[in-house]
């Protein structure tokens, strides 16, 4: 018997099928994880729990979030003057507390504002660790004196170091707090990746490179850059999915706003009906948003490393 | 093309762990003209890659000196560029940008890099493949981008340490005669380090043998071209090869049994 095109053509419909069958698969598994995740919990809510009383139904939960996310009565009652945009627009309208719209009051704000200072302190870290790292890469000198500093901060563990950036900038300045933190843990993590991805460039390369006329600049450009990004890129997804954390963590220890600032407020009221439900809520929100950033992330990791061997497994 | 390499009293010793110094190169004297083809044969761990190491400036030696022409070299350059035994590829450059590197480094302008990088990837076949990811090429034409990738730069001194050491019997004749044009229409210097005493006699004008770090003998091999298989079966060419066989300590019939 001898194997014709259409053969051929067969096998790679099958292998088709197949890869889309696992991809079915996977997704069925995934939804069978997450029904498993929530009976368990669910169970763990009801009144045979012994911790019934701290943990609330799924349901209570989602219930709060959507309640309270525009307009939280409990924030008029008691938690007014938390969130900076209030006193913006206060000065702006200049008009009493409860001339302002709706929203003011919702949780809304505060987890915008979290999620922005996040955002804005990761970026800032990335980009201060890389720069110091990378060009650490051209200027050894650089690394001679970083490494030794930041590797005596590194072994500061960063929930250790965080309370003191609480005590410096006090909760007076919430905004230098988070993002203090964040940029001091993102900044240090991205140098050090750096280098470690720099380390593991081979030798074999760079003198290649050197053989083909490279100077520091082409090496840096077309070695050291391109090389460096799957370790880099993977090192940005720790440092990203810490700070989700981290900022989240400064915030519950002393400003008066953000998402963590929410927790706080509630978490002197886990005796009220609704307590348990508000700081499940929070957590899960920041949970689902840390979860669907990675993975918006991971496709665009796996598009600018297409040239490596994931790529090639991925079919890109 | 003028540059005459010299090997001056050359000497290369490493002191490992145990504080047992080894001497990798031990006194290598030797010239080798513009446009000649030299192949280095010695066996495993006998200094082979540490002398092209030393001539590519990636091994400063521990005395003596490598000059080309009248100056000593100090440091790589892209006038000596070399092919490894390795695969260093750049993985993350599309072939074309690969061949391109070493014309970035020079800083030439985008359309004669264009222009010089097409020559080479045609020349050794790959022009289909200019677009592609080295992942996607087997080994045989990833050895092939290194080959272009080494020749694109122009340099007259061309380094190549084992290159095809990897490769299947058909791709090695093959990349030979790929190698031998290029060879033929540059005339640039080439140093090729093999074991392989049958690869020797298909590509050198000359042959240095390396024992224990040391030259022991600086063949000539005169044989016409191509070195086709009735050339290779000539009495000239047994003799070299058994001369060779000789100088690396391996009798006839161990050469038979092997
Ligand atoms: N960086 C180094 N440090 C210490 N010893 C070295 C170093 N490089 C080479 N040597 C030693 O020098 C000797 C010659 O090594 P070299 O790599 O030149 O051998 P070779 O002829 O290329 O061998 P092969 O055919 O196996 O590649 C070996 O004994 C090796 O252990
Ligand atoms: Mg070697």
């Amino acid at each position: 018997m001898t194997t014709t095109d259409s053969d051929v053509l067969n096998v790679r419909a099958a292998a088709h099928r197949a890869r889309r069958r696992s991809k079915i698969a996977y997704t069925l598994y995934l939804i069978l994880g997450l029904v498993v995740f929530f009976l368990i919990w669910q169970l763990i809510a009801s009144p045979i729990s012994p911790l019934f009383y701290l943990i609330p139904p799924p349901v209570d939960a989602v219930k709060h979030f959507a309640e309270n996310l525009m307009f939280s009565q409990r924030m008029v009652d008691r938690f007014v003057h938390a969130c900076p945009e209030l006193l913006d627009e206060l000065e702006i309208t200049g008009g009493g507390m409860f001339d302002l719209p709706d929203y003011c009051f919702g949780y809304i704000l505060h987890l915008v504002r979290t999620t922005r200072n996040i955002m804005i302190a990761v970026t800032l870290g990335t980009v201060f660790g890389l720069t110091v790292g990378l060009s650490s890469l051209v200027f050894p000198r650089i690394a001679d004196v970083v490494t030794p500093i930041a590797g005596f901060f590194g072994t500061t563990p960063i929930f250790i170091a965080a309370p003191f950036f609480v005590i410096w900038f006090g909760i007076e300045y919430p905004l230098m707090t988070t993002v203090g933190v964040v940029v001091f843990y993102t900044t240090l993590l991205m140098y050090f990746f750096s280098r470690r991805a720099a380390d593991n460039i081979p030798v074999g390369i760079i003198e290649s490179a050197l053989t083909l006329g490279g100077d520091r600049g082409s090496i840096f450009r077309w070695v050291y850059l391109p090389g460096t990004i799957p370790e880099i890129a993977g090192g940005f997804r720790i440092a990203l999915a810490g700070a989700w954390g981290l900022g989240t963590l400064v915030e519950v220890l002393g400003p008066q706003m953000g998402g963590g600032f929410l927790i706080r407020m509630w978490s002197f009221a886990m005796g009220l009906l609704e307590g348990p439900s508000a700081v499940v809520s929070l957590i899960l929100f920041f949970g689902v948003l840390a979860v669907v950033v990675d993975g918006i992330l991971v496709l665009f990791i796996r598009y600018i490393t297409r040239w490596s061997e994931a790529g090639r497994r991925l079919g890109l | 093309m003028s540059t005459v390499v010299n090997f001056e009293n050359l000497w290369c010793v490493f002191e490992h762990r145990s504080g047992q110094l080894v001497h990798a190169l031990e006194d290598v004297n030797f010239r080798v003209d513009p446009g000649e083809f030299v192949c280095v044969v010695g066996r495993s761990g006998h200094g082979k890659t540490t002398l092209l190491r030393v001539l590519a400036g990636l091994q400063p030696p521990t005395a003596g000196a490598v000059k080309l022409g009248e100056t000593a070299v100090t440091g790589p350059g892209s006038d000596r560029a070399m092919v490894f035994q390795q695969d260093t590829v750049f993985p993350w450059l599309h072939v074309k940008e690969n061949v391109e590197f070493g014309l970035r480094a020079n800083k030439l302008p985008e359309d004669e890099r264009n222009e010089i990088t097409d020559y080479w990837l045609q020349a050794v076949g790959l022009e289909e493949f200019a677009d592609s990811w080295p992942r996607e090429l087997s080994g045989g034409m990833r050895k092939r981008v290194a080959l272009a990738s080494a020749m694109a730069v122009g340099s007259d001194v061309v380094l190549m340490d084992e290159p095809f050491g990897s490769l299947d019997y058909f791709t090695r004749r093959n990349l030979h005669e790929v190698l031998l044009n290029l060879w033929f229409e540059t005339k640039k210097t080439i140093f090729f380090v093999t074991h392989d005493i049958e690869e020797a006699l298909i590509l050198a004008d000359r042959v240095i043998l390396l024992a224990e770090g040391k030259l022991v003998d600086d063949i000539a091999v005169t044989l016409p071209r191509p070195r086709n298989e009735d050339v290779r079966a000539t009495p000239e060419a047994v003799g070299i090869f058994k001369l060779i066989l000789a100088h690396l300590g391996i009798t006839e019939e161990e050469a038979t049994q092997a």
